[in-house]
């Protein structure tokens, strides 16, 4: 156990270098934390560490909105950047929870796009370009400021979605989108998660795609509130002409609830609140079974799923290491997989990060000692 | 010249993969000397056809165990000389793996091997109303699995997006025949760091992908073509800035210029475009048919603004089909026009692309050379289309020199030295404009995660540090 | 970059001395590759030596000098082509590539003989008295029920499997007994006047070898429906084989001889057209200007010769057809690669199916692909020729037609031959066998008389 020995706020790529560099020296951990949200376990690091926070690393480097791209450093709130994009009417489609709070390199840094990313494609393939200092300081630019790009191999795509295990990003760029006309969310609220599970299956399968799908059970009590809600982007006779033929397909009426969206992005933190959040995948098909088999190992618990992705998390509440494994058990006989993060309070059920094949696992472990050899990243690893 | 192989590591491959699929005859290793680059030609020291992923997996075993390097072919349509035998290498083909393994309508899904050709995955799955969205210009004869190893682009890439967002999972046959899974579209969940996103656009220097798992889309509604034409390829420019920067999102814009539409229109390919035009650009839109015309009727309207002498809509599917027939095959069209063409391929800003084509225009110019233009406006992707006789010397020797210099140019202006057709061997040396010494020796060091003795597809993508290395 | 330039000299081979000619079709292909998956060798093997691409990169080889004509190489590959062209219409660069593997052939023919069948057959045919007695004794066979037995009762492999796959061609030849026609088929007085509608043309009919030989009636057919839509049709004596067998075979010298007969009779009776009820035939005809393009004189007139070239269902389809009375029947129908890809005809032969009143016409899958006939492909490469046979009985079977029609003899003889062995009850028909059939029910033709020609 250990207590980090001091927190810095660096202003500029180079001094971010700096502290690595001196880190490495040291043999001295680094924590990074972006908004702090989703910073925890900080009495889990097993040697000394300090914390390198973004909040400094703030502004809009370069925007080009004839071009559709935007470069800002990486401790830039997303609310910030929305205001700026927004009186361009441009916007940037992503929605993962807590979405408000983030900055665009914790955003990039999880590589979490939310259930937009039907309607939009993954976070992953519009970051088209960052900077990134690895654990021993050097400063690698990745990409560029154009939407294509193929020159060399692609290493950006191994630093999104790192959650900080390669280096920690301090300049991105990220191609931005037209926002549309009207933004519609289709509710469909019912008792049996099973009937909206059927509901949504036809929804994925409709000759029309919405932007995205997401089924809540957002209380305890599944008569409290489980629903459906698609939402649709375009121009208003588009969406119209989407709403009938989805509704004709999946032989339902949608309801338009009066703030829908609020509804998503409320189900959607509530869920990311839990103690213990699991995150599960399995192909779409299979999302009904495996929300069966959360409630028979859970419970009825909160949970949130992009039923196109078939990806759900799950707020597991006071759940023990032991019921979360069997659901992990459960959930890989589906095909699937599962991972656990929990605040410090409930840190027992650690051990349930990602679970590869030894062979990627050590593929993966080659990957990261090129970019951190010292290891001074992620001092706090599940 | 390439040495041969011995009789024993002849025998072993023929034993893996059956003898008629194991070439080593020097006259019939020729036609494999080049891909669709033909300006470099090395023979191979022997063509292996592997049946299927184990069979792949024992060649690679076979030949890394022998110290021989691998170079990975699909359809050599590749235009950086990605498929060249390099150091002495044994060239596997994927051309027998041709099975469409698995089309899953539920999840929208499909398998495939890598010898699967592009069209071909659309052509199967159009029956459940669903198709493969990427469409590289060669997607009538390009494979797959070389689309992943170049993480090919296409027209309708400006909506879609580019291979790697399609490709949800892998099994590769990576260093020394060890085949691994990498992702899968039920396991996004499972932590590990993008290997999939990191394998796609390798170039075969990472492993060989042997099974490719895709996302499908549903096919869409409806589509409105237009076909804008203009005086010159600046108030084209000046055209598809005004259409990106509106808020208009269309599935394809796509720019071509006079000496472009003099070699499709003279070929069985053509689309109908005015000979006399200075640029033509086609715009596409898709989706539900409810929106189409009003977003036509948009950019038909910035066309104008531009200064375009004629906005024609393709009304029905056989004039839309030779609109694009025109636009996809005009690589092939230029051997009309002129005995030897180089395809280069940059990326610039969008916004930048009224000045970077005339700058190209006055280096062309300058250096006395053919420049033909056709790309993908929308993206700001370039490909000016250099012609050219080899049995000039000097003119190659100009050629060289204003490839160059368009490169710096695109870099100058925030772009870069390739956007869809891959480093290869053709562009290793202008890695360095774009990327510093920490990056290229970073790239280098992936590359040995993955291929510790570099004996897949040597001697391409990096310059000189993965010569340094070994 | 740099780049590798062709080195001058070092030319021996014909082919190398012939490229000043040739340089315009060679050079044009700038190797994308949009061949390979048109080619039916190269989807089956998977090798490039047997795509477009990289037999046109073996021709180049050799024209540099870097490969020997002669070969092991080159021979196989060039003879491993089946000829279908199906390369050429996906072309970006219009490679004429028929042009260069006629040439190809030549050449490795030269260094390199061909096998004795094939010269044996070729010379057979380039003579009309030699072929007369072949193709006799070939109805004796067929007339007798031995080629149909030998096709059923000799054995799949082994030496005889050449054999046993000659006799089902020969057996395929055999007429179709369309639905409703009694055993003995009336045919035929001449088309009385009143039924002929007078478009004013005279045209030839090109009698051919095999058609001649074995499939007479499709030659009478071909006459009648003409004369049916108003043509006046010629005869013209002194004609021969078109040639194509022999510029395939790589005989170029014995292909020009025979081109310069036809180019001479044809243009000497005046006809405005020649018309042409064999694809391949009508491919090789209309390049006369090609096969004869360094003869000088010759050259001028074997292009005024080609440009009155027809495909019999290019002319019926321009005028019409008109409608006979109904055939009831399903046939399957396939493109034959000489008309689709070398004459790039692909409506009219279906246009004039459409014109008969009762028939429903189920277009094959992959339709546009080589049968594998290709002369006599099946015979000099078993195997291969085999395999893609095979497919294209199974893709004909698998519409469950009637019959199939298809307006090409070899292909005739060649998917036939696959349902011969097969035993398959589907028949092979020429499009205006059935058309001819629809106008005699019509009584176009006067009463039906109880003779019919034989062949």
């Amino acid at each position: 156990m250990s207590v980090a020995a001091s927190v810095v706020h660096p202003t500029s790529t180079e001094e971010v270098a700096v502290t690595m560099r001196a880190a490495t020296a040291d043999g001295v951990g680094v924590a990074v934390v972006a908004s702090g949200r989703r910073f925890h376990g900080a009495r889990s690091a097993e040697r000394p560490f300090l914390v390198m926070c973004t909040d400094r690393l703030t502004g809009t480097e370069i925007y080009e909105p004839a071009d559709l791209t935007l470069t800002a450093k990486a401790g830039t709130r997303l609310t910030t950047l929305a205001v700026e994009l927004g009186a361009q009417k441009q916007w940037l489609p992503y929605d993962p929870p807590h979405v408000e709070e983030r900055t665009l390199g914790g955003l990039v840094s999880t590589g979490e796009s939310g259930p937009l990313w039907m309607g939009y494609g993954e976070l992953r393939n519009h970051v088209l370009g960052l900077t990134v200092v690895c654990g021993d300081g050097r400063v690698l630019k990745l990409g560029g400021r154009v939407v294509k790009n193929v020159a060399g191999f692609d290493l950006l795509k191994a630093v999104v979605g790192a959650r900080g295990r390669l280096g920690v990003i301090t300049s991105v760029c990220v191609r931005a989108f037209p926002r549309p006309a009207v933004d519609r969310v289709l509710v469909l609220r019912g008792d049996s998660v099973a009937a909206l599970v059927a509901v949504a299956r036809a929804v994925g399968t409709a000759p029309v795609m919405p932007v995205s799908s997401v089924l809540v059970a957002p209380a305890r009590a599944p008569s409290a509130g489980a629903a459906l809600l698609v939402r649709l982007h375009g121009a208003e006779p588009t969406v119209d002409a989407d709403q009938k033929t989805l509704e004709r397909h999946c032989g339902v009426s949608f309801e338009r609830a009066a703030d829908a969206v609020g509804l998503l992005a409320s189900a959607r933190d509530h869920v990311a609140d839990a103690e213990v959040e699991l995150t599960l995948s399995v192909l779409p098909s299979r999302l009904g079974d495996s929300l069966v088999a959360v409630r028979d190992v859970l419970g009825d618990v909160p949970f949130a799923a992009d039923t196109y992705k078939g990806f759900a998390r799950v707020a597991a509440g006071e759940s023990d290491s032991e019921a979360t494994s069997r659901l992990r058990t459960r959930i890989e006989s589906l095909g699937g997989a599962l991972t656990a993060r929990a605040t410090d309070r409930a840190r027992d059920v650690a051990g349930l990060g990602s679970r590869m094949a030894p062979s990627a696992a050590a593929l993966t472990q080659r990957l990261e000692s090129v970019f951190d050899p010292k290891g001074v990243l992620w001092p706090c690893r599940p | 010249m390439t040495r041969s192989l011995t009789a024993a590591v002849a025998r072993a491959l023929g034993d893996i993969v059956g003898r008629d699929h194991v070439i080593t005859d020097p006259d019939r290793l020729v036609v494999y000397e080049s891909d669709g680059l033909t300006a470099y030609r090395v023979a191979p020291r022997a063509v292996v056809l592997p049946g299927s992923t184990e069979e792949l997996a024992a060649v690679v075993r076979l030949l890394h165990g022998e110290g021989i390097a691998v170079i990975p072919r699909g359809a050599g349509t590749g235009l950086s000389g990605g498929a060249l035998p390099t150091l002495d290498g044994v060239v596997v083909g994927t051309a027998r793996m041709n099975r469409i393994l698995e089309i899953d309508p539920v999840n929208r899904l499909a398998r495939v091997q890598p010898g699967v050709i592009n069209a071909r995955l659309t052509e199967a799955t159009r029956p459940h109303g669903l198709y493969y969205a990427p469409d590289p210009s060669s997607q009538s004869t390009c494979t797959l699995g070389g689309n992943v190893a170049e993480n090919s682009g296409g027209p309708h890439c400006l909506k879609y997006g580019v291979t790697t967002r399609y490709v949800t999972g892998l099994k590769v046959v990576l260093a020394g025949g060890e085949i691994m899974e990498l992702g899968g579209a039920g396991r996004t969940a499972d932590g590990s760091l993008d290997l999939v996103g990191l394998f796609v656009g390798s170039e075969g220097c990472f492993g060989i992908a042997a099974e490719i798992e895709v996302r499908l889309l549903p096919l869409t509604e409806g589509v409105r073509t237009l076909l804008g034409i203009f005086e010159t390829m600046e108030a084209a420019g000046h055209a598809v800035t005004a259409i990106i920067s509106s808020g208009l999102v269309p599935a394809a814009v796509e720019i071509v210029d006079n000496a472009t539409i003099r070699a499709v229109e003279a070929s069985v390919y053509a689309g109908g475009y005015p000979v006399d035009a200075g640029a033509a650009l086609v715009i596409e839109f898709d989706g539900t048919e409810a929106g189409l015309d009003s977003e036509a009727d948009a950019a038909e309207a910035c066309c104008h603004a531009a200064g375009a002498r004629e906005v024609r809509r393709a009304t029905e599917a056989s004039q839309r089909a030779k609109l694009w027939n025109g636009r996809k095959k005009a690589f092939g069209t230029m051997g009309r026009i002129a005995p030897d063409l180089l395809v280069q391929d940059a990326t610039v800003p969008r916004t930048r692309l009224p000045e970077v084509l005339a700058s190209i225009t006055e280096i062309g110019e300058r250096y006395r050379l053919r420049v033909a233009n056709v790309f993908h406006a929308g993206d700001g992707n370039l490909h000016p289309n250099i012609l050219f006789d080899r049995n000039d010397p000097d003119e190659l020797h100009r050629v060289e020199q204003a490839s160059l210099e368009i490169m710096k140019l695109c870099v100058a202006v925030g772009g870069t030295i390739t956007g869809e057709h891959g480093v290869g061997v053709d562009k290793r040396g202008y890695m360095k404009l774009v990327h510093g010494p920490d990056e290229l020796a970073a790239m280098a060091e992936v590359k040995r995660v993955f291929d510790p003795t570099g004996l897949f597809n040597p001697g391409k993508v990096l310059p000189d540090v993965e010569a340094a290395h070994r | 970059m740099s780049a590798v330039s062709v080195p001058p000299g070092g030319v021996t081979s014909r082919l190398a001395q012939e490229l000043e000619v040739q340089r315009e079709r060679l050079l044009p292909c700038v190797h994308c590759g949009f061949c390979l998956p048109a080619c039916p060798t190269y989807n089956r093997l998977g090798d490039e030596n047997d795509s477009p691409r990289g037999r046109l990169h073996l021709m180049k080889a050799v024209v540099e000098g870097r490969l020997d004509p002669a070969s092991d190489a080159f021979h196989t590959h060039i003879d491993r082509c089946l000829g279908c062209r199906a390369c050429e219409p996906v072309c970006p660069s219009g490679v004429e590539y028929g042009t260069l593997l006629e040439l190809a052939r030549h050449t490795a023919a030269e260094h390199r003989p061909q096998g004795r069948l094939t010269r044996m057959l070729l010379f057979v045919m380039a003579s009309r008295a030699l072929r007369s007695l072949l193709f006799a004794g070939g109805r004796v066979l067929r007339a007798s029920g031995l080629a149909a037995l030998g096709a059923r009762a000799l054995p799949s492999a082994g030496v005889l499997r050449s054999a046993r796959f000659g006799l089902a061609m020969l057996a395929a030849t055999a007429a179709w007994r369309m639905p409703g026609v009694r055993s003995s088929r009336g045919v035929a007085a001449p088309v009385s006047d009143d039924a002929k509608r007078g478009t004013g043309r005279r045209v030839a009919v090109l009698t051919g070898c095999v058609q001649e030989g074995l499939y007479g009636r499709v030659n009478q057919s071909t006459m009648r429906t003409l004369e049916a839509n108003g043509f006046e049709v010629v005869e013209v004596k002194g004609q021969d084989c078109c040639g194509a067998l022999h510029a395939h075979g790589g005989d170029l010298d014995r292909a020009r001889a025979l081109a310069k007969t036809n180019v001479e009779v044809f243009l000497a009776s005046g006809v405005d057209l020649v018309v042409v009820n064999a694809a391949g035939c009508g491919a090789a005809m209309k390049e006369y200007g090609t096969l004869l393009e360094s003869d000088g004189d010759d050259h001028a007139r074997a292009r005024d010769l080609a440009s009155r070239v027809r495909d019999v269902t290019e002319v019926l389809a321009e005028v019409g057809p008109r409608r006979g009375a109904a055939v009831e029947c399903s046939v399957a129908y396939d493109h034959p690669c000489h008309l689709l890809h070398a004459q790039r005809i692909s409506r009219p032969p279906l246009q004039v199916l459409d014109a008969i009143p009762g028939v429903e016409v189920r277009v094959i899958a992959n339709a546009e692909e080589c049968c594998g006939g290709a002369g006599i492909y099946g015979i000099t490469h078993p195997d291969l020729g085999g395999r893609i046979g095979a497919d294209k009985v199974a893709a004909v079977r698998a519409v469950g037609a009637d019959a199939v029609a298809t307006p090409n003899p070899g292909c005739m003889m060649q998917i036939g031959a696959g349902l011969v062995m097969d035993g398959a009850p589907e028949g092979v028909v020429h499009p205006v066998e059935l058309l001819d059939e629809s106008y005699r029910r019509a009584g176009y033709y006067g009463e039906p008389s109880t003779q019919r020609s034989p062949g």
